[in-house]
């Protein structure tokens, strides 16, 4: 009887262990056909970016399911292979190698982290693949750390960054102050802030940076109101936004300085809840944003999602691959030297509008917003509402450059 | 803001941060002391406190309900992981116990994500406790004042329970000589698995505790348990005193560190480590090494 126990206890172990190892690599259900067009997405899943990377996989599988619901590209269903990177650049190299050599794929986006796209671009011709940006920020990936086989579909950090700024010339905020995180993205954003504020002729009086997984933001809420700034630009994402919103409305911090954000989230939305209301925020898509593309596409989403609305990266994972869909029609093939003279000058118009992924740095260009941390009917948590939409031609930088001429 | 009101505004902030750090320390340095075993599950058990503390404040819709249930029921987990599985492996070397655990780490992690979703949670702060007290003018949020009394509350009644009663008593006995309190007729096994429960249960209730600051979300179980082990390290394994002088000591030096060297704000918690562990490698009130 003991015995008996026992081993069904195993068993039921045994059966544990495999449920939850299971989730570690997911592929479609396609995965049999060895005529699929396979992309690789090494995603920040889990640590401190990790809702952003749970995004990312939850827009690029509703774009697949879509795609293969309507029979596919060239006739060929589109195969996802997702892979856990913790948003270490060292595990993702490693884990995008394997899915070129194991898997031979050619073809990736969702890379997660600015730091681990830039170990991954050099490595791209190597591979013969493509990869195709769909939330790196850091402005050096379409600058000096270009390759000719990136591609960025998304708004970079610069041009979420200008967005704000070109808000901010007509605002009445006189001193800045900026929080960032203290990695390539954070620093990046920051310094392009920092160039935009001077060179409105308005005063920057300091930065800080908090290293990613900080939990006690009250040093730096401290720092923020000992600067006598009016409003203080934040560059934090996933947990640390979590956090510092959180913490930043218990020292009722919006009371001293407004806070202007390049990145605010609807899961940290629906995390912080009241205490992001007011928060101005550039956003690289917003559910909001009113056009008929991008109706039809919320209400297809929300369909899918018991209601819930589309969050930021969903909407910039869409859009990716939606760039990847189209320049894989116009090549006619996924193979790296023909899809991408497709995908340069390549324009679609999608749900945040046109966009033109220019030929000379792989940029796409396209409209910025400016949106508000808001009630709406019909939510239970703030949303982000647009308040501007500022030109493509205007947010977008000089080729090849990260910091802009007026 | 003038200097005294900075420092003290500062130090009641870096007490209620060293609250925290304590209910996580404390709980593991228990652990260690009574079965010699390192807890790699931790940090998540700290994270699994926080998201049944999310859920708890949902079903009962007071805060207060989460702080008295959530440890419970993670202490009772924690025992029953124990009895369950634990108690197979003390025969075994001390790696199976490291492999078990992160194993447990592992698991949890995943199940949380199944039960609450991938995304950070919110968990209000009791009305009570949302408002902010002005310090010579300047704002210092009463859940930090809350965060503070309650460590420094928690830290004297378990101080009170392991001298002066019966359990307390036979724990200390059993981190001692285990052999010799079984020889004198104390079932080894239960104090083993109260001890496992309730560091569990502490590791829970700080989770909970600072769900408010940080929402209840997935990272908080990694971070949480490199700080666990840092202060345990520094206080010395298994000890009790060690573990409070240890969190004390990281929340002071990082909140005052973060505020004068920002640039060095990851490095130093691991500087203290390995100044101490240069001095006395056992840790400040370790007996062992």
């Amino acid at each position: 009887m003991a015995t008996k126990s026992r081993l069904t206890r195993r068993a039921v172990v045994a059966g544990a262990g495999a449920a939850v190892a299971s989730p570690f690599i997911w592929t479609s259900a396609q995965a049999q056909a060895g005529n699929t067009i396979k992309i690789g997405l090494p995603l920040a899943l889990t640590g401190p970016l990790g809702s952003v990377g749970q995004q990312q996989k939850r827009g690029a599988e509703f774009h697949a399911k879509y795609i293969n619901d309507k029979g596919g590209i060239l006739g060929r269903k589109i195969e996802l292979l997702v892979e856990d990177t913790v948003g270490n650049p060292a595990t993702c190299v490693r884990k995008a190698q394997e899915m070129v050599e194991r898997h031979n794929v050619r073809l990736f986006t969702g890379i997660t982290l600015s730091s681990e796209a830039l170990a991954v671009v050099p490595k791209l011709a190597e591979w013969n693949s493509i990869f195709i940006s769909s939330d790196n920020g850091d402005g050096r990936l379409t600058a000096a750390s270009f390759v000719p086989n990136f591609f960025r579909a998304n708004t970079s950090g610069p041009m979420g960054t200008r967005a704000v700024s070109l808000y901010l010339r007509d605002s009445k905020f006189k001193k800045f102050y900026a929080l960032g995180l203290d990695y390539a993205w954070g620093h990046n954003s920051v310094e392009v802030f920092e160039n935009e504020v001077k060179r409105m002729g308005r005063e920057f009086l300091g930065k800080v940076f908090a290293p990613t997984g900080t939990k006690d933001y009250s040093t730096y809420i401290t720092k923020l109101r000992q600067s006598g700034a009016d409003a203080v630009y934040l560059v934090l994402a996933g947990d640390d936004n979590n956090a510092f919103i959180s913490q930043a409305a218990q020292y009722r911090l919006a009371s001293r300085m407004a806070l202007l954000a390049e990145q605010l989230e609807l899961s940290t939305m629906r995390a912080v809840g009241d205490a992001c209301l007011g928060m101005i925020v550039s956003s690289r898509y917003a559910f909001t944003i009113d056009n008929p593309k991008n109706k039809a596409f919320v209400e297809m989403w929300e369909k899918a999602h018991d209601g819930q609305p589309p969050d930021q990266f969903e909407g910039e994972q869409w859009q990716c691959q939606q760039v990847f869909a189209a320049g894989i029609a116009k090549a006619g093939s996924t193979d790296a030297d023909k899809l991408r003279p497709a995908l340069e000058d390549l324009t679609i118009d999608d749900i945040k509008g046109k966009v033109h992924i220019r030929k000379c740095d792989h940029q796409g260009v396209q409209a910025g917003f400016v949106v508000k941390a808001a009630k709406r009917e019909g939510y239970s948590h703030p949303v982000p509402e647009v308040i501007a939409t500022l030109a493509a031609d205007r947010v977008t930088p000089p080729c090849n450059k990260m910091t802009y001429d007026d | 803001m003038n200097t005294f009101a900075f420092l003290l505004n500062q130090s009641v902030n870096a007490l209620s941060q060293a609250a925290l750090l304590f209910f996580l320390g404390v709980g593991l340095t228990l652990i260690f002391g009574i079965m010699r075993i390192v807890n790699f599950a931790h940090g998540t058990i700290f994270m699994l406190g926080a998201f049944v503390g999310f859920s708890v404040v949902h079903w009962t819709g007071t805060f207060w309900a989460a702080l008295v249930l959530a440890p419970l029921i993670v202490g009772l987990f924690g025992a029953a992981f124990e009895i369950g599985i634990l108690r197979r492996l003390y025969g075994r070397e001390a790696h199976a116990f490291l492999m078990v655990t992160f194993g447990l780490a592992l698991v949890v992690g995943d199940v949380v994500r199944l039960i609450w979703g991938p995304d950070a949670l919110q968990v209000p702060r009791p009305a009570a406790l949302s408002g902010v007290v002005f310090v010579l003018d300047e704002p210092f949020p009463v859940y930090r004042l809350f965060l503070a009394c309650a460590g420094i509350v928690m830290a004297g009644a378990l101080w009170l329970a392991l001298e002066r009663t019966r359990l307390g008593l036979l724990i200390r006995a059993t981190s001692q000589n285990a052999e010799m309190v079984h020889a004198l007729g104390v079932d080894v096994k239960l104090i083993r698995s109260a001890v496992f429960g309730i560091g569990c249960g502490l590791a829970a209730l700080g989770g909970v505790l600072a769900a408010p600051l940080v929402t209840a979300s997935h990272g908080m179980a990694f971070a949480a348990v490199i700080d666990a082990f840092v202060i345990v390290i520094i206080g010395g394994m298994g000890s009790f005193l060690g573990s409070l002088i240890g969190a004390l000591l990281v929340a002071f030096v990082q909140v005052f560190g973060n505020y004068y060297f920002p640039d060095l704000a990851l490095a130093f918690m691991y500087l203290i480590m390995m100044l101490v562990l240069t001095v006395r490698p056992g840790g400040l009130l370790g007996k062992e090494a």
